[in-house]
Parts: structure tokens; sequence; C-alpha cells
């Protein structure tokens, strides 16, 4: 147990001296993290995915106007923006900011909004009854235009989305002032052909021949809504980017790893290590324990960050799923997967140049297949099926599993499987290399 | 017996001629033997093969009248190991990377601290066991190389070019040191190109070309007969040719 010990020890020493090493298993995944979620929150906000600011002016101040922005304010997809520096805005200004880029949308209700379309639904509906079968005749007053106004850069989809559930929103309340209006003027216009027919005229202070309910219109027919998921809330950009970023800082530990023991062959420590009376597998271990600890470090860092330092920045707060035993083992796996390639990288390549060169580029590549930068349901077919294949992918998305699926152990089950076969797969390599090695190195073994 | 090597051969895949061939060599308690040869002679792979980093194609090594290859972890506990290169971690000190070995060797304790000092103490490195190796001369790192093999007293210590390219008071140091091992008991074999430190502390040396040793004997012995060589070095260069080794 103590050359074991004593291995971990003067690794971890080793490789707190080591600034760049830090440097690469900290700060750069640290960065990543911050960077990428923050700008992905920017884009999830001009997606929609997350509250915007919307500039919305009432001109009209009466219903039409009090309920748009009652109802947008109320769905949560939006956050209405009424006034600037305490002062209320004109439709001319707030234009000029959404032309700027500042804001992404600007709704404009014109004044007299209600009034018009109370007096359209009025006549509409006193036409058609009058002139029944021949068609609703027009009325003087002119449709009210509501007008918005969107920033050049906002997304197509974002763009139609927002019209689609405006004029959803103002076919509602049509139908809603139509109904309205229909229940006032029908049992009046009833009336009076009742008393065309019978030449009476109703007795002074009697109820009307028939009431109408003035609400049917703001009754459903039919509803559409989402389907039910166990999941309660979408995933954040700070757990999609915790994960991805997590993962791929792990792996870089190819880099330091693959380094010591390069090093330690080229120094000729390797060769002293092998006349000691230690298995070289006790030193090995070592070795794996240390640089498992660190990966650990590195995730609870990246982690920290997402709880503590982006929620200072404007981002969401990480939350971690509900199963720390299935993250625990995840966490380690993908620890012993990334040690285990560093291992392998660094008992083939023949020098730190070449270690430094393919480790950096081959984990930028499985992390681009993986998901780690771009979605895997984003990549064209075949590259789908080869993310199959990426360590990171397995790694990226059991925490995924965990973090936004809540999964558990056994959901995580196939990709802790991948990983250990990974992790066992580069050790057994790096073995055989290793054996191989003593009798390739030629006369002069150290 | 110390070391007793007996019929060690060794050929490399893909090479015509065998790298050591049938190589004898014993040491007794407190002796030191030169192994002399040209560049390519065999030298480092016999060390490699007597150390247990390579395995013969045929022959034995005892050490302490333990197998090496048949019990190799307990063989290995009497040997220790000065290799060519600077074996010793740059970025920890002296004090660091004996610690480490010392904790390899099982070492532990007050033990392990006393072992450690008395090391740095021999190696003249006291007052500088707190530099990092790499902040140390040419010849501090030589020295610290071989506080390191003495860490765990071994009975039989390889040392594989111990003074290369170090300056004469490192040098004069180094010799003393081994001197004074010797006198304690322990055994040596020493690879050196310096002839004259061949001659001033090897009670025995063996000139060793083509993976076979050519003569065996003490300096003097081997000088006195062979007429017309007046010193080592007229006698390796008689030994082993003229022509350059590349």
């Amino acid at each position: 147990m103590m050359p074991l010990l004593a291995t971990l020890y003067k690794e971890l020493l080793l490789l707190v001296r080591d600034r760049s090493g830090l440097l690469v298993l900290f700060v750069m995944p640290a960065v990543l993290v911050v960077v990428v979620s923050l700008v992905q929150e920017n884009v999830l906000k001009s997606t929609g995915e997350t509250p915007m600011d919307v500039l919305f002016i009432d001109q009209d101040q009466q219903e039409i106007g009090l309920r748009i922005q009652k109802e947008m304010g109320a769905s949560g997809a939006v956050r209405l923006v009424t006034t600037r520096n305490g002062r209320a805005m004109d439709a001319e200004a707030s234009r000029a900011l959404v032309e700027k880029g500042r804001y992404q949308v600007c709704i404009v209700i014109p004044p007299g909004t209600t009034d018009a379309v109370q007096k359209r639904a009025m006549a509409q509906i006193s036409g058609s009854i009058q002139g029944m079968g021949s068609g609703a005749p027009e009325t003087d007053t002119a449709m009210p235009h509501l007008t918005v106004y969107f920033d050049p850069l906002i997304h197509g989809a974002f763009r139609s989305s927002v019209l689609s559930a405006l004029k959803e929103m103002l076919l509602a309340m049509e139908l809603e002032i139509k109904a309205r209006i229909l229940a006032e003027t029908l049992p009046v216009q009833f009336s009076l052909l009742l008393q065309t027919l019978t030449g009476r005229l109703p007795e002074p202070g009697s109820a009307p021949l028939f009431k109408m309910d003035a609400g049917w219109g703001t009754r459903r027919l039919m509803d559409v809504s989402a389907g039910r998921s166990r999941l309660e809330k979408l995933p954040t950009s700070v757990q999609q980017n915790v994960s991805a970023w997590a993962v791929f800082g792990m792996f870089f530990i190819v880099l330091p790893l693959g380094g010591v023991i390069i090093r330690e062959r080229q120094d000729g420590t390797l060769v002293r290590l092998r006349t000691l009376p230690v298995s070289y597998l006790t030193i090995l271990a070592g070795k794996l324990a240390a640089y498992v600890l660190v990966c650990w470090g590195q995730f609870l860092f990246i982690v920290l960050v997402g709880k503590a330092g982006l929620p200072l920045l404007g981002a969401p707060v990480l939350t971690l799923g509900a199963d720390p035993l299935a993250l625990t083992a995840v966490v380690t796996s993908i620890a012993l997967a990334a040690c285990g390639y560093g291992i392998m990288l660094g008992t083939l390549a023949r020098t730190f140049e070449q270690a430094s060169m393919f480790g950096p580029v081959s984990v930028v590549c499985a992390a681009a297949i993986g998901g780690i930068m771009v979605p895997v349901y984003a990549m064209p077919p075949l590259m789908q099926k080869i993310s199959l294949y990426s360590p990171l992918a397995w790694g990226l998305n059991s925490l995924v599993e965990i973090f936004v699926r809540e999964g558990t152990l056994r959901s995580v089950l196939p990709e802790l499987g991948y990983l250990t076969v990974f992790f066992a797969a580069t050790l057994l390599i790096a073995w055989a290399a290793f054996r191989r090695g003593d009798y390739l190195a030629g006369p002069a073994p150290y | 017996m110390i070391l007793l090597a007996s019929g060690l051969t060794k050929t490399y895949p893909g090479a015509r001629t065998p790298a050591l061939s049938d190589f004898n060599l014993s040491l007794e308690s407190g002796e030191i033997v030169g192994l002399l040869g040209p560049n390519g002679a065999g030298k480092t792979t016999a060390i490699s093969l007597m150390t247990g980093l390579l395995a013969p194609d045929s022959g034995s090594v005892q050490i302490c009248g333990t197998d090496l290859f048949k019990h190799s972890r307990k063989a290995r506990q009497w040997i220790g190991l000065v290799p060519q290169h600077i074996a010793l971690y740059p970025n920890l000190t002296a004090r660091e990377n004996l610690t480490y070995l010392g904790r390899m060797q099982g070492l532990g304790g007050r033990v392990l601290k006393a072992r450690v000092d008395t090391c740095l103490e021999t190696a003249g490195l006291s007052n500088n066991a707190r530099m990092r190796i790499r902040a140390y001369s040419g010849g501090m790192k030589r020295r610290a190389n071989l506080a390191a093999a003495l860490l765990h007293e071994p009975r039989m210590i390889f040392l594989d070019e111990p003074t290369t390219g170090i300056d004469p008071q490192s040098r004069n140091m180094i010799l003393d040191r081994l001197s004074d091992l010797s006198r304690s008991g322990t055994s040596m074999l020493y690879t050196t190109h310096y002839m004259e430190e061949a001659e001033k502390i090897c009670s025995r040396v063996a000139v060793i070309d083509e993976g076979r040793i050519l003569s065996e004997g003490s300096p003097k012995a081997l000088i006195d007969g062979h007429p017309g060589c007046g010193d080592l070095g007229a006698l390796f260069l008689h030994l082993t040719g003229k022509e350059l080794r590349d």
C-alpha cells in the first residue's frame, strides 16, 4: 500500500508544480463552461427557450392592450418592457431600439384599437342579422393593425412563433368580443322581430323574452397542449455545458498523464523504478489513482462554477439530478476512461511532442463527434452513427441523463459499461505495448 | 558471493549477432569490478540483464544467492542502480526524490528520514536538499543520482558511467564515496570510458567487446600480462582496436 500511496502523492506533487498542466486541466474547462454557457443562454433567449425582454407599447390603454399585456406576461415566455429609465416609450423610439439590436421584439398596440374593434364587431353582427343571407356588410371603421418589429438577426422560427401567438390571442379576443356583442344584440333583435310579428309592444319593465350568456365565446370547444413528459423542466444551458465541458476537460488529462509517462521513460526514471522491488502495476495504479482524483477535482471545480459562479453572471443555477450514487459512478468511469487513454497514449507515443500533438487533437475530434460542441441530433446521419463510438459521447450522455432526465444507476448502466470496457481496453493495449517495448528498445533499453 | 551471472546470452529481435554471448561474471562482497568496453560492446545490455530490466535468452543471475528471474522482487531488494541518465524527477527537490524512492523501497518513518539524511550527506547535498533537481548543476545531479541508489543500503550496486560530464571535484567525491562503500562491504559493477577511474577504484576489470569478455583480472595483472601496454588505456585499445565505434 505504501508504494501506491507514495506514487499517488508524488504524482499530485508533480502536477501541482506543473502550471501549464493545471491551466489545461482546471482553467480551460472552467472558462469554456462560463463562456459557452453565457453565449448559449443568449442564443436560447433569442430562440424563445428562456424569457426574453420584449418592448410593449400600449397606445390603446383599453381592454385589448391590457389583455395582451396580461396574457403575454403570464405566459412566462417573455418579459414585457413598458418603460425605459422610468419613462414611457413611444413607438418610434422603441422601433429604433429594436433596429439597433438592443431589443429583439417590439409590439405596438395603436390608439383606439379597442373602440375600433368593438365598433367593427357591432357593425358586423348588426349587419349580419339585418342582411341575413346576403353576407356581412362592410363598416366605416378602419381595421386596427397591431405592429410587431423584429431585430433582423432574430431566428425565423422565433419570429413566426411570436406572430402566431399574437394572432391566436387576437382571434380569441375577437371571438369573445363578438360573442359578447351578439349576446347583447340578439335578444333586442328578437324582441323587435316579435313585436313586428305580433304588433304588440312589450310591457314596460317586463323581462326580455330570452337572455343569452355573454361568456359563451370564451368557452373552448377543443384544446392542444404539449404531451406529458416525466421531465418537469427543460435542460438549461448550464446543465448542458457543465456536462459537456467537464467531460472534455477530464479527457484532457491525457496531456499531463501521457507526458509524465513519456518523461519518465526519456529521463530514465522508469528504469530506476523498474529495478525497485515493486511491481510496475503498483506504480501504474498509484498514477491512475492520482489522476482519477485530479479528474474528480476538475469535475467538482466545474460543478462549483455552475453552482456558484455562473448564477452571478445571470445564468441559471446548476442542478445535479437526484441520484448521487449514479453521478459518482459516472464521474469515476469517465475519469478511468480518460486516464486509461492517457496511459495508453503515454506508452505508445515515442516522444512528448507526438503525445502533445496527437492527444489534444484526438480529444477535440472525439469531443466534436461525441456531441460536446454540436448536439448529436444536429449532425448528419453518418456522424450520428460514428458518435456512438466516442467515449466522450458516453460520458456526456450519462451526465445529461442524470442532470436533466433525473436518471438512475440503472438508466446509465450501458454508458458505464462502455466506459469501463474502454478503460480496460486502453490499459491492455498499454500493457502489451509496454511489454513489447522491452524488446523493441534495442541494445540501450534505458 | 554477491553476484553470480552465468552464461548470459541475449539477441535482440532482428539482430544477426547476439548483443551478449555466454557472459559470466561473479563479484564478492566489497569488490568493485570495472566493465570496460567501446560503444556497442554489450555493457548496457549486461547491466540490463543483471538488474532484471531485460530477460536473457539463456543464462541466470543470482544476487546474494537469490535467482533474479525467479524471485525478482526479493533479489531486487539487494541491488541499486545508478543509471547513465539522471533518473530523478526534475520538479521535485532532492529530498522529495529520495523520500519517494525510499518509500518505494519499503522504508518509512524515522528510518526513511535517517536514510535520506545520510544519503544526502554522503552525496554532499545536505545544504541543497530543498532545491529542485532541475536547478542543480551537472555535478550535483550526478551526486543526487548516486544518493538515490544508496537509500536502501544495497549489497550490489550497478553504476553505468556515473561520472560522465561532471566537474573534477564532483568526480573525486563520487570516487571517494564509492571506495568508502566498498570498504563497508558493498559490491559494485562499474562501467566507464575513463580508464584512470577504473584503474583507481576497481579491484578487477573485465574488458568486453562484441558481447564477449575478452580479458578479466586486476588492472595490474592485466597490464603486466600484455607487454607494451603501459596502462589500462593502452591495454583497452590493444584489446578492442583503434577503429571508431559509432
